[in-house]
């Protein structure tokens, strides 16, 4: 049979029982409006989170003294870089921004008055210069109330959250209880300057900052900084940046340069799972199109079986048929899978411009996301592309089956076919 | 034209053997207008899909034009069929999503055939069958004796070298069905074509050339006296 009259046939053939056809089409469309969704709102979170760890949490790479790494959860001052200023001489001269930040753990305590209650809180220090910290971070931007700090002051910055939790307001004297780099307890008494609203819920929920000199007098680190974090792009892990680091700071010994991502290993743990979560939901998506094709193409050539025996007995090989049930089938596929992503291209639109506020259950959700509120989705080509081909290369695999099937019957049979 | 030798085909319906064919020897000419008679049961069915090569025999020989027709692979077999013959079924089989010219048309798609040696193809014969006019109109559309038209036509339009037909009028009234017979008769007539069909109305036997009668699997009679009229 010629191509022409091949699809020409197929095609009419699809709107044979065009409802059918539609409903059929439907259930793929819907399967792949979810994951079009689906997909464009976990990838937002992703875009969300790693702008929000590296311009709030981490930079895009830090320089770590050899061995912190290992311990970074418990904040060991005993690694520290000792000469920070050379590094970061070393890293701006070949264009790279650079800041040194010295981060520590403490306990934060509160008394009644002007406290509404006594009490006390883990929270992390992070000692900062004022003046450059802008170069790599955010925080400034984040002030919704009081001021940003000034340097040399015992003054603090606290996360939005931590404030709200322990009712803190701008004015009210904070203790924070830590140990000194040389492991003697120390007392941090200081003045809330400041509240920041960041969109990074760590930073939020724990954070408190101080000047970095008021770190180092406090901390006795004698000009020592645990961390000095550098600027690069804001989606996935610059490696060319780290690759460059390390090939500058070849010549400090007992440093290690390090991606973002090896500081946030909660929530790139997180992202995979998220990816064996897309896989599932693609997943359905293939059952539901599976069903709903294989039941569409075996009720079609049951209904046929006598047309197909008619079309063998003619002279039409069983390629030439199989390929046409199977055009069909794509047919199917193509609708299908069209309608799904024309919904699924509304749909994002809406996500993209306006997306979902989840402000209410992400404050109390602690999932190693750092997103605060609306959550937006992206727009994605290969996602759109993928899940058109799927649509179609679903269909057609599944309509293998019943077709085979039918080209298993005789003729005479098919003929016979009352 | 066709020449049978020995043909058996027997059939399994669950624990019984049923010998639909017992050792048949035909020969029929090109150009012949032969009916096949008998009733329900006596093979006739059975002979006409073993001489369009749909089935295959248990024994024995079928050569159509001096070729073993059985004999090659389940795509040679196709490859003949498109190339030799037509088909006029009892229900007509035509595809209900094609109108009646792209019925007809069917069957020229599986030909090699430049577009407007096809075109010319389809304007004749469907001026022949009388279905001028109704070119556009699809199957529901069409009355039984106009669809069983379209069915004669899309067997015809190709030339084959053998039209078979299987009770091709019995889901017509007696005057539609002597009319399909009359034209099935006139293009026998001028397209040279040889024409075997199976029957049990008398109607139909009246107006066959040749009368082959089978019972029970055997050929009975074989009535050629028509012919030689």
């Amino acid at each position: 049979m010629n191509a022409r009259a091949g699809v020409a046939l197929a095609w009419k053939n699809l709107f044979r029982h065009g409802r059918r056809t539609i409903i059929t089409a439907s259930a793929l469309a819907f399967g792949l409006l979810v994951y079009i969704m689906a997909d464009s709102m976990l990838r937002g979170i992703e875009v969300d989170t790693e702008r929000n760890l590296i311009l709030y949490e981490t930079g895009a790479a830090q320089v770590l003294a050899e061995g912190y790494l290992e311990e970074r959860d418990l904040r060991p001052l005993r690694y520290a870089i000792e000469t920070p200023e050379e590094i970061e001489s070393a890293l701006e001269e070949s264009g790279i921004k650079a800041v040194a930040r010295t981060t520590f753990s403490g306990e934060l305590i509160v008394f009644q008055d002007p406290f509404p209650e006594d009490g006390s809180v883990q929270v992390t220090g992070y000692g900062i210069d004022p003046s450059d910290d802008g170069d790599v971070y955010r925080l400034e931007e984040t002030i919704t109330k009081g001021r940003f700090l000034e340097p040399g002051e015992d003054g603090a910055v606290l996360g939005g959250w931590l404030a709200e939790d322990i009712g803190a307001d701008v004015g009210y004297p904070i203790t924070i209880v830590t140990r000194t780099r040389g492991g003697f307890f120390q007392t941090l008494e200081l003045d809330v300057v400041g509240i920041a609203d960041t969109p990074n819920p760590i930073i939020n929920r724990y954070a408190v900052f101080v000047p970095i000199d008021t770190a180092d007098f406090y901390l006795q680190m004698e000009g020592a900084v645990t961390e000095i974090a550098v600027a690069g792009k804001l989606r996935g892990v610059d490696r060319a940046l780290t690759a460059q680091m390390e090939q500058e700071l070849a010549s400090f010994p007992g440093v290690d340069v390090v991606g973002w991502d090896r500081l946030a290993m909660d929530y790139v743990a997180i992202a995979q799972t998220k990816n064996s979560g897309s896989s599932t939901i693609l997943f359905f998506v293939f059952v539901i199109a599976a069903v709903g094709v294989s039941n569409t193409v075996l009720m079609s050539i049951l209904e046929r079986r006598r047309e197909i025996g008619m079309m063998r007995a003619m002279g039409l090989y069983d390629g030439e048929i199989r390929r046409l049930l199977l055009l069909e089938a794509a047919g199917i596929g193509v609708i299908g899978a069209g309608i799904g992503i024309a919904l699924g291209a509304v749909t994002n639109y809406f996500l993209v411009t306006n997306g979902i506020d989840y402000s209410f259950w992400l404050r109390d959700m602690d999932a190693g996301y750092r997103i605060t509120g609306v959550l937006r989705g992206v727009w994605n080509g290969d996602t759109f592309a993928s899940a058109f081909a799927a649509g179609v290369i679903i269909t057609v695999i599944t309509a293998m089956m019943p077709v085979r099937r039918a080209l298993r019957t005789t003729i005479v049979e098919s003929l016979r076919t009352d | 034209m066709i020449t049978i030798t020995n043909l058996v085909r027997t059939y399994q319906t669950g624990d019984n053997e049923v010998r639909a064919l017992r050792n048949i020897d035909l020969a029929i000419a090109t150009g012949e207008f032969a009916a096949i008679a008998g009733p329900s049961g006596s093979g006739k069915t059975t002979l006409l899909n073993l001489i369009g090569c749909i089935d295959e025999p248990d024994e024995g020989t079928i050569e159509i034009n001096g070729s073993v027709v059985h004999a090659g692979k389940a795509k040679e077999r196709a490859l003949f069929r498109r190339e030799n013959l037509g088909f006029v079924f009892q229900s007509f089989n035509l595809v209900p999503v094609l109108t009646a010219e792209e019925n007809i048309a069917l069957s020229l798609s599986l030909l090699d055939m430049p577009a407007a040696e096809r075109r010319e193809r389809l304007r004749a014969i469907i001026d022949e069958v009388g279905l001028t006019g109704m070119e556009d109109r699809r199957p529901a559309r069409l009355s039984g004796g106009q669809q069983q038209r379209v069915a004669v036509a899309r067997a015809l339009v190709k030339d084959p070298k053998l039209v078979l037909a299987d009770e091709p009028t019995a889901n017509l009234d007696s005057e539609t069905g002597a009319a399909i017979l009359d034209l099935m008769h006139e293009l026998n007539q001028s397209h040279k074509t040889t024409f075997v069909f199976s029957t049990h109305d008398p109607m139909v036997m009246d107006r066959a050339d040749r009368l082959i009668t089978l019972r029970d699997g055997r050929i009975v009679d074989d009535d050629l006296r028509r012919r030689a009229s």
